[in-house]
């Protein structure tokens, strides 16, 4: 930082005396020879952010060896007769100027536009700083743009793991699995939907799959409290409680899995449970919650439709402002109805789940995150012909690599985030 | 006939007017422009010709509609450049007859001017990354050959994770290569076969074409080892390659020559033979004018 800002500082000092001709830049009717070059001060360290919300005006110097357009952005404080500049191009790690322009920028305002000239602008004080960049995005010293906060919420995302299973007392069985998916997030006011397409896992090894089309659920904070406690030990406090209800769809989901000569296969056609949001944070995002209705189900190896009603209890968790740090868990419980006797196993099979995950961004590529991702799981469930009833445990360790992920809409600017 | 006999109509044409201020749009002798500019990624293709398969000569015919788009990421204010090839539609006719069908087979390349890895560290590091990120997607690839007996092959899905060196800023010229998985069915007779290959396979994809649209290069390749779900691995290799010239447009829609060349190892038809192939034709690229 240190180095690049005194690389900079450099550049902005060489810049403002050893300029080409003033004849050259500035017309002589409007520039009197009498008339001082601009002077730019040394660099603070560390440099100064533009700011975001305010315009930034076009302003022309005179072309400096590394800044040879004379091409600068500058945020001015006419009552202060400041200005906050940065080159309009890229800096190489020279400090030379570059061809590019600087990314993710407004426009500046032209000097038509502007309310003072910039021969005006000229005679200010003229401060190095870096230009603005957008909520969650960072802009370093050479003007060079990179994302730093995103939202794990929006993404196309594609992964691979090792992902070993210890069926009961039996020797580790070792696996692969691959997942894939497509999570979209949609804000209204007070209200946050969820879409999830394709979400698949597929494991390689002890073969199984879990698909699942499409799952929408939403979570709401509602306005008028469901009721309120008033307590009157000294002053009367009242406390307010909240119902937040929601709804969990899903549909077409397919799970089949072999566990040696057993093998199961269910179709579940849909599945709709009422939600109920024990907690969540108050850009909805981060929940833990209760669900809890019936499924349809088909289970396509022994060619009975059956009625699944289940409960779960869930959390998804964001740990950090920026989106890095992701925990999740879960515990479901599914009870199957209306089948016919299968031989092998009950008549009423239960299944019982258990999920506790963690996801953590690991670096950006060409600012798409790669994150590291470890879970456990535990499978209880005699629902499968012939296979013993026991637990069955299994943990992952891999990576994902998510496409999309913009910044979180909670997203600071990058001097905020600094700071 | 009906193409030669436009073609030499077009021959015959008065010769070009005054010069035009763009190159890919001259104006005729008498004021209007006509296209000499084409864009090979857009366009409904429809292409004939004869390929010679191990030593076996057919005719063939194939159709396709290509896509082609640039656009600026909203979320990432980069360029993304997108290829897509839909409803592809191959035939081979003679000793070895058969077809096959690809639903859609697309690439896309986000391009940076300087692509970077950032590590989140308190200040972020930014370590140079000298590679366009692409995604290469292919769904519903059927293949279907009479002379194999019953039977056919299906690729369900086939997605790869590939850089690109060549950081085009344009969508003229790519060259992907990296992991892909991929999951393949073959029935033959009453049995169903799975392959998946969950990234233990590298892809290539390159594509070269003149900024007029002329010539256009394709070529791609893969290689890496497929894993039955009955257990067992498998070797696989292809490569292939084609090469396009339009040398006439008939009613400003180009017509190009297409030779072409592949290679199979333990990948063709549903016994997983070795394949050799070569094949020359015309392609017509309806709608692929750059106006």
């Amino acid at each position: 930082m240190l180095v690049s800002a005194v690389t900079l500082g450099c550049a902005l000092l060489l810049g403002q005396v050893e300029g080409g001709p003033p004849a050259e830049v500035t017309p002589v009717e409007v520039a009197p020879a009498e008339v001082a070059p601009p002077i730019i001060q040394p660099p603070a360290v560390p440099l100064p952010f533009q700011d975001s919300e305010r315009p930034a005006l076009c302003l022309e110097l005179p072309p400096t060896p590394n800044v040879p357009s004379g091409q600068w952005r500058a945020q001015c404080s006419h009552e202060q007769r400041r200005c906050l500049i940065t080159p309009r191009r890229e800096l190489d790690v020279d400090g030379q100027e570059t061809e590019r322009f600087l990314e993710r920028v407004r426009p500046c305002v032209p000097e038509e536009a502007a309310p003072v000239p910039n021969e005006e602008l000229r005679t200010y004080r003229l401060e190095p700083s870096i230009a603005d960049a957008p909520p969650g995005w960072y802009r370093d010293e050479r003007g060079r743009v990179m994302q730093f906060n995103f939202d794990l919420h929006r993404r196309v995302w594609l992964g691979g793991a090792w992902s070993p299973l210890w069926p009961g007392d039996e020797a580790r069985e070792d696996r692969v699995r691959l997942d894939f998916g497509i999570a979209l997030e949609l804000a209204a006011r007070k209200r946050l939907h969820r879409l999830h397409f394709l979400e698949t896992e597929l494991s390689l090894g002890e073969p199984s799959i879990d698909f699942s089309l499409l799952r929408y659920d939403f979570s709401v904070e509602r306005d008028e409290p469901l009721f309120r406690i008033t307590t009157f030990f000294g002053e009367p406090r009242r406390y307010d409680v909240s119902i937040n209800l929601g709804v969990w769809l899903e549909t077409l989901r397919v799970e089949d899995l072999e566990r040696g000569e057993a093998r199961g296969g269910f179709l579940t056609w849909g599945t709709l449970h009422a939600t109920l949001d024990l907690w969540h944070s108050r850009d909805l995002v981060s929940y833990v919650r209760v669900r809890a209705g019936p499924s349809a189900e088909r289970d396509y190896e022994n060619g009975i439709s059956t009625l699944v009603p289940g409960a779960a209890l869930e959390g998804n968790l964001t740990l950090d402002r920026d989106g890095f740090h992701h925990l999740r868990f879960g515990m479901e419980a599914e009870k199957v109805l209306l089948s016919r006797a299968v031989e092998g196993r009950p008549l009423r099979p239960e299944r019982l789940r258990l999920s506790a995950g963690y996801e953590l961004i690991l670096l950006a590529i060409n600012d798409q995150p790669l994150s590291l991702v470890a879970d456990a799981r535990g499978v209880w469930r005699n629902d499968i012909a012939f296979l013993p009833e026991r637990w069955e445990w299994s943990a992952s360790a891999g990576l994902r690599f998510s496409l999309w992920a913009p910044a979180r809409r909670s997203a600071p600017i990058a001097e905020k985030a600094r700071d | 006939m009906l193409a030669l006999g436009l073609a030499l109509l077009l021959a015959s044409a008065p010769g070009a007017g005054p010069p035009s201020p763009d190159p890919c749009l001259p104006t005729d002798s008498r004021g209007e422009p006509f296209p000499t500019c084409f864009d090979p990624g857009d366009g409904w293709v429809v292409g004939t010709g004869a390929t010679v398969r191990d030593g076996v000569g057919a005719l063939t015919l194939h159709s396709s509609v290509r896509i082609r788009t640039g656009r600026t990421s909203r979320s990432k204010g980069t360029p993304w450049f997108t290829n897509h090839r839909l409803l592809g539609v191959d035939l081979w006719d003679g000793e070895r007859r058969g077809w096959g069908f690809t639903a859609y087979d697309g690439l896309l390349r986000r391009h940076l001017e300087e692509g970077f890895i950032l590590i989140p560290t308190a200040r972020p590091v930014r370590i140079p990354f000298p590679f366009d990120v692409t995604v290469a997607l292919r769904a519903a690839n059927l293949e279907r050959r009479e002379w194999e007996g019953p039977g056919w092959t299906l690729e369900t899905g086939r997605m790869g994770l590939l850089v690109d060196p060549l950081r085009s800023e344009t969508g003229r010229a790519w060259l992907g290569f990296g992991p892909v998985a991929s999951h393949t069915l073959r029935r033959a007779g009453d049995t169903t076969e799975h392959a998946l290959s969950p990234f233990t396979s590298l892809m290539f994809d390159l594509g070269l074409e003149s900024e007029d649209g002329l010539w256009a290069l394709r070529a791609s390749g893969l290689a890496g080892w497929t894993l039955g779900l009955e257990g067992g691995t498998d070797f696989r290799a292809r490569a292939d390659a084609s090469l396009e010239r339009v040398f006439l447009a008939v009613a400003d829609q180009p017509v190009a020559l297409r030779l072409s060349g592949g290679y199979v190892v333990g990948d063709a038809g549903l016994s997983r033979r070795d394949e050799w192939t070569l094949g020359a034709g015309l392609v017509v690229r309806a709608f692929s004018a750059r106006w």
